[in-house]
């Protein structure tokens, strides 16, 4: 099957290493993971997220319908501010995690994974016949540009019209960017700092404005990054991948995601109940950041041992971090291991590698990395 | 596209991108090939064989992993585990600049050399392996 395109294509096949990335032709890197990484990390990257879903939601019931759908509470959200969410099937499985951006009550853009784009648009409509809401996908129709790190609201300013500092984090804004209007928000999925930028009326077919405003970035200062880095920065980060970290197969509570759970807000959403149970009863896996402190890599399908030797769980993403110079994961393992410090085995090949339980988002030390970091 | 990869002459190869190499000692010396390093791309870190391990040709050796990709590397020939390249440990991207030189992982003492390098493609058949990948 032909891999699908997106609108930077062509910046990619001629600069980048493509691969298939669930049926997308995507750049894994261009000049290399690590540098692409460092760039986020210490100053400005720039990456195509267009393969990514996006969707309109309009009509007088749009608020009351993601309410429906989704854990968290979109109605604490302000004109313009956005909230991140899981929605999950009614046993309480994730479905998917995604990003809710209100205008006005009866209009919200939703954003969610690549990788669901279909199953996500086939399950909203499913459950959005007794409301009155029009949801319209916009994936093909508006391009996604994500800009990132210390100096990514600097860069993205130098071709921007309006004063970017004004955005708060979550917000999202209607700005002029390479002489495009776009929409921009203070989002991103590599814990430092900077802006999605979602740019209006750019076909496939015609992605002029898009590949503009890439150029332009890139001439500004940005750095080009690809999807190995933007995986190592989101590990880094602490976030969790839908497909590895998460699945229908796992409920918020065991996947850390108790935050994004309200379960006292107004009305019934899908899982309430299921969720509500396993608050009650308490759960039997729990996702837990691990650091490796013997030498290694942990990696997707590895095994976690405790210190008798015995299998507790599973690493679901697992990597060296390059910020960190160590192996870095996120792994189910039962609650009782939970505890910060805890030892814990990796199984790498045909040796066990000791690592402990840590804190993970991030897994960085948020006084020198990440978007809160000191500002000097 | 067999032209983007430097092949040594002199060494013996293995179709999962191993080399080997005699040394005057009688040992063998052997790594991943440029091949191998340059579908990792930036190695970051390498799994050594154990000192004294015995291996047999083909069973799994170390591994080398890049940020995002792991590849076994299995013993192109088999023998005794006499050296193994330390420097790699802070410095794996040698595997990356001079695979065939710097970025050797061990040396084996052989165990059956001839009839594992009757096993394994000279710098031409490699060559031509390559080209039907």
């Amino acid at each position: 099957m032909e891999l699908k395109k997106t609108h930077i294509y062509s910046y990619h096949a001629e600069h980048g290493n493509i691969v298939d990335f669930g049926g997308y032709a995507m750049p894994v890197w261009y000049d290399g993971i690590k540098v692409e990484h460092k760039a986020v990390r210490d100053g400005c990257g720039v990456f195509d997220t267009s393969h990514m879903g996006r969707m309109w939601a309009e009509g007088p019931d749009t608020e009351k319908f993601l309410n429906y759908v989704v854990t968290n509470n979109v109605s604490k959200l302000e004109p313009y501010g956005g909230l991140y969410s899981v929605m999950c099937k009614p046993d309480g499985g994730i479905v998917d995690d995604l990003i809710t951006y209100k205008f006005t009550p009866e209009r919200f853009l939703v954003v969610y994974n690549a990788g669901n784009r279909d199953k996500d648009y086939k399950w909203l409509k499913k459950n959005s016949k007794d409301f009155d809401v029009k949801l319209t996908d916009v994936s093909d129709e508006v391009a996604m540009i994500a800009v990132q790190g210390p100096k990514a609201v600097e860069t993205l300013q130098k071709i921007t019209e309006e004063k970017l500092g004004e955005v708060g984090r979550f917000n999202i804004a209607e700005i002029t960017v390479s002489g495009y209007k776009v929409l921009a928000a203070r989002t991103g999925y590599t814990g430092e700092d900077g802006f999605e930028v979602f740019v209006l009326d750019c076909p496939l077919d015609k992605p002029e404005k898009a590949l503009k405003i890439w150029g332009d970035l890139v001439e500004a200062g940005a750095v080009p990054c690809g999807l190995g880095a933007r995986d190592s920065l989101r590990l880094e980060a602490g976030l969790w991948l839908y497909g590895n970290d998460m699945d229908e197969s796992v409920n918020p509570i065991e996947a850390g995601l108790r935050w994004t759970v309200k379960l006292k807000k107004p009305g019934y959403f899908i899982g309430r109940r299921a969720i509500q149970k396993v608050r009650e009863e308490g759960v039997k896996r729990r996702l837990v950041g691990l650091m490796m402190e013997d030498r290694g890599i942990p990696r997707h399908g590895y095994e976690v041992l405790n210190a008798e030797e015995q299998v507790i769980g599973e690493v679901t993403s697992g990597g060296l971090s390059p910020t960190l110079g160590v192996g870095i994961a996120l792994a189910y393992v039962p609650p009782e291991y939970r505890k910060l410090g805890t030892e814990v085995y990796i199984k790498i090949r045909s040796r066990l590698a000791k690592g402990k339980v840590v804190k993970h988002r991030p897994f960085y030390d948020e006084a020198v990395y990440g978007w809160k970091r000191d500002k000097k | 596209m067999t032209d983007e990869y430097k092949i040594e002459e002199g060494l013996y190869y293995t179709k999962e991108h191993e080399w080997a190499k005699k040394l005057g000692d009688g040992n063998v010396a052997v790594g991943v090939d440029d091949y191998a390093q340059s579908q990792l791309h930036e190695i970051v870190y390498v799994e050594l064989p154990e000192m004294d391990a015995e291996v047999a040709q083909g069973e799994a050796l170390g591994a080398v992993e890049s940020v995002k990709a792991v590849s076994d590397m299995y013993a192109p020939v088999g023998g005794k585990v006499v050296e193994v390249n330390e420097e790699l440990l802070d410095s794996p991207e040698l595997i990356n600049d001079d695979p065939y030189g710097e970025g050797w992982i061990a040396k084996i003492e052989p165990s059956g050399l001839e009839a594992d390098l009757a096993k394994l493609m000279d710098a031409e058949k490699y060559k031509a392996f390559l080209a039907t990948l």
